[in-house]
């Protein structure tokens, strides 16, 4: 598992490679965490699942903490080019609801600067 | 006529490490059935979650072994995955969607993705004693071309 963040004016790009299980999750959920603390302007997750080759529950439980604590900032969470194996578990968890989909990260940042989020 | 049958049993120790092991050397077994790349997938992910279980909510993240059993008869496939841990108290309620003993930290959707990936789900436990998981999958008859 490897990934990288990248902050953007408000907006924190996680890009996801490999396996996200509950071996994997737990190093992520801290990492994400602590963006979340020092950098209290962060509104929109935009999780880059291009090259996430698999996600169980683990996996989306640190994704849905995370959710819950942006929903509290008025922020959204955004899945880029997720396959269609990860928008059916996203789905099934209910996830789906409060999260959209989008082609790049690029696509979001741009909506955000336009003011259209 | 005879079935085509063949299995593979192997035990791991209750490590998060194991997880993707025994999701992956399922998958490798079961493909010798005619699934598509989607079925496997589905397959690894309800292997997945019986193992984390085990290791998260059976031995509580410490020591203990886990045993996996896949075999097949013609085009139907069964995994057996077993703990020796601390077992479940209602096995009904467990298998709710959003039923999890550790709401701070899991979302209780483990069952959930076992019962839609899988034709059935079988679960068998007793406190103090273990638990037992069994899945059961068909490879679907697919109309030709
Ligand atoms: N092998 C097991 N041994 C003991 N208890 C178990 C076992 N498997 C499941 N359980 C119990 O059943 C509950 C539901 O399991 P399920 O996998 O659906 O959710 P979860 O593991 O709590 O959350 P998630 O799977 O979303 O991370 C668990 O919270 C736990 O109490
Ligand atoms: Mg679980």
């Amino acid at each position: 598992m490897q990934y990288s963040f990248e902050t953007v004016g408000q907006a924190l790009i996680a890009k996801l490679q490999g396996e996200l299980d509950l071996h994997t999750s737990p190093q992520f959920k801290e990492e994400l965490a602590k963006f979340f603390t020092t950098q209290p302007q962060i509104k929109y997750l935009i999780m880059d699942v291009k090259n996430l080759q698999f996600i169980d529950s683990s996996g989306l439980g640190v994704i849905l903490g995370r959710y819950r604590e942006l929903e509290q900032r008025g922020g959204r969470l955004f899945f880029v080019q997720a396959n269609p194996h990860i928008k059916r578990v996203l789905q099934m968890s209910g996830m789906q609801k409060i999260s959209e989909f989008a082609d790049s990260a690029a696509d979001v940042l741009e909506r955000a600067e336009g003011g259209h989020l | 006529m005879m079935a085509d049958t063949n299995w593979v049993k192997f035990e791991i120790p209750s490590d998060t490490r194991n997880v993707a092991f025994a999701r992956t050397a399922v998958a490798l077994f079961a493909s010798q059935l005619d699934w598509t790349l989607d079925e496997l997938e589905d397959i690894k992910v309800a292997v997945s979650e019986a193992v984390s279980n085990s290791i998260i909510h059976g031995y509580q993240l410490g020591e203990g072994v886990v045993r996996v059993e896949a075999s097949y008869a013609d085009r139907k496939l069964t995994i057996v995955i077993e703990d020796y841990g601390q077992g479940i108290p209602d096995v009904e309620l467990a298998q709710e969607t959003g039923y999890t003993t550790i709401p701070e930290e899991r979302m209780g959707l483990g069952f959930t993705f076992m019962h839609e990936y899988m034709d059935e789900v079988l679960v068998v436990s007793e406190v103090q004693k273990g638990t037992k998981v069994i899945l059961i999958k068909e490879v679907p008859q697919r109309s030709e071309g």
